[in-house]
């Protein structure tokens, strides 16, 4: 029996408990179920052990050799690369990733960018605190999970950090508030107690709520007249008591919240109003904690900022880091990519068809360990061990908390790790020359 | 009619699990569904062996209708998947999963296959 870390979502559980005998894990005790599927995906049907490229419009398995030549010749032959993913590979994968970008003058960004990684720097620019899980469970008193469904996401994060009794706080969930605000009612709310707050918001009306807070909130009896955006008056009262009043709160922000409108920016305002509650708060705080799916979604601008002094996106000329404007989408939608190497995640499947057609009409590489959408369109798959099982190295937890994930068992057919793998295309790129 | 569709990520319809452990026809089974309050499932005359043809000034998508109460009138949900996102959208360099204004009709025709999608995407211009 040993414990581990898992690697199934971004929580990076560190109390699984596993029986392996370093060839396979016979049993899992712990783990929700994300991260059953993450330690079945060892075993899982549709798990690629063999490089294959594409011939005749079919993927074939081939030697890694053949498989590495053909992923070279699609870089070499490329002047604009494309490097998307690295958020469900370890730091030191993400790293390498930014070495083989600089390499090959490539523009690198990672899922996050279109994710958590949106709130980081304005949640900066507003000085609004990023909680920790630890924080949450030690000294929370108030909840909010806005857009956010975790119960079907990170599906132990209530359980940690609702149901866990605080160090500092001898009481647990009966002190701890939760308020939902969604316009779906979602499996979250099925966690909620008779003194938590349910709002279900008219969609698309979240802006007039967070506008109407922040008219509240700078009066001075916040005594609201009426309700808005499907929340009556009496909910808007209990909500600005809970949001002025609370001593360590936490809103956790999810996809829901960060979706673009035409006329205002819903993340700006909400971080308007966290700035006007806790200038107004006296004992308290309501700080925040961002949503992110893959394990070490957070990592990525961690590593560019200790590398290269930037958050998230990374473009290279002349092997040299240089200032640009684009973003990930709008690289895509101007089809300014001549060739793209994808890591470890599916944009066939995630991005809008206006993007995923783009992508699809340019030689792509694709690293991951198991079939997706992504793979029927590669031109080379390279299959890679599964990180937190056949290999480890460092992750970066939700909360922006560094964690070492460890090897369990080796890999089918001594598969590489990512960052081996990527290693190996930065030498392969480097000892072939120039031509 | 016109409804906002939602795109998220639900634990039993969930692509990654299908992609990795399933098959075409469970991925079609439990990735080209969306889920409606019964209220607009009546408006619509649907009956349990229709489908769902939604569609934007783009693409469309055809997929199974399942009721649920917790969806709230006048909207769909869908998981996230290469069906729900031939209906998503881009917006000032941004990508717009939520609250995306679609057209919809009940149809007898099939759901739209994964090696449909699949074809139309490795289509070059």
């Amino acid at each position: 029996m040993k414990r581990v870390t898992c690697s199934g979502c971004s929580l990076l559980c560190d109390d699984i408990i596993v029986k392996s005998d370093g060839l396979f894990v016979s049993e899992v005790i712990g783990a929700c179920l994300k991260g059953k599927e993450r330690f079945d995906q060892v075993n899982a049907k549709n798990r690629i052990t063999h490089p294959m490229i594409r011939k005749d419009g079919e993927l074939k398995e081939v030697s890694w050799d053949v498989a590495a030549k053909k992923a070279v010749e699609i870089i070499k032959k490329s002047s604009n690369p494309l490097l998307y993913g690295f958020s469900n590979v370890t730091s030191e994968a993400q790293e390498a990733g930014i070495k083989l970008a600089q390499k090959i003058d490539g523009f690198i960004d990672s899922n996050a960018s279109i994710c958590q990684g949106k709130f980081l720097n304005k949640a900066k620019n507003h000085g609004i605190n990023l909680t920790t899980i630890t924080e949450i469970i030690n000294k929370g008193d108030l909840i909010i999970l806005w857009g956010a469904n975790p119960a079907e996401t990170i599906p132990r994060l209530l359980n940690k950090v609702l149901f866990s009794r605080g160090k500092f706080r001898m009481t647990g969930r009966e002190i701890k508030t939760l308020v939902i605000i969604d316009p779906i009612k979602t499996a979250s709310f099925r966690v909620m107690g008779v003194r938590d707050l349910p709002l279900i918001v008219e969609p698309n009306k979240d802006i007039d709520l967070i506008r109407m807070l922040k008219e509240e909130c700078c009066s001075a009896d916040s005594n609201p007249f009426e309700g808005v955006a499907g929340v009556d008056k009496g909910d808007l009262k209990r909500l600005l008591l809970h949001l002025t009043g609370a001593e360590n709160g936490v809103i956790i922000l999810g996809q829901g919240v960060i979706q673009p409108h035409p006329d205002y920016d819903l993340v700006e305002e909400l971080l308007e109003l966290l700035q006007m509650i806790n200038e107004r708060q006296e004992k308290g705080r309501i700080s925040l904690l961002l949503m992110g799916g893959h394990f070490n979604m957070a990592g990525f601008d961690h590593v560019a900022l200790s590398s290269f002094g930037v958050f998230g996106k990374l473009e290279f000329k002349c092997n040299q880091l240089v200032k640009t404007e684009d973003t990930l989408v709008s690289k895509i939608q101007k089809e300014d990519f001549d060739c793209s190497i994808i890591v470890g995640t599916d944009p066939i499947s995630h991005f809008p068809f206006s993007l995923s057609s783009k992508l699809a009409q340019k030689p792509l590489i694709l690293i991951d360990n198991h079939s997706t959408a992504t793979s029927y369109i590669a031109e080379v798959v390279l299959p890679t061990s599964i990180t937190g099982i056949e290999s480890g190295g460092l992750a970066y937890r939700l909360d922006q908390v560094p964690i070492e994930l460890n090897k369990i068992i080796n890999p089918p057919n001594n598969l590489p790790s990512d960052e081996e793998l990527l290693n190996q295309l930065y030498e392969l790129s480097n000892s072939e020359g120039s031509e | 009619m016109e409804f906002l569709l939602n795109s998220m990520r639900k634990i039993d319809n969930d692509q990654v699990k299908e992609h990795a452990f399933g098959t075409e026809q469970s991925l079609e089974e439990n990735l080209a569904v969306c889920f409606i309050n019964p209220k607009d499932f009546e408006k619509l005359n649907l009956v349990t062996n229709l489908h769902l043809k939604i569609s934007n000034n783009k693409k469309h998508v055809i997929v199974k209708v399942e009721k649920d109460d917790n969806v709230h009138d006048g909207t769909i949900v869908m998981p996230v998947s290469i069906w729900s996102n031939r209906l998503s959208e881009v917006q000032n360099n941004e990508l717009l999963y939520k609250n995306i204004v679609v057209n919809v009709e009940a149809t007898r025709d099939p759901i739209t296959k994964f090696k449909e999608i699949i074809q139309e995407l490795r289509v070059k211009k």
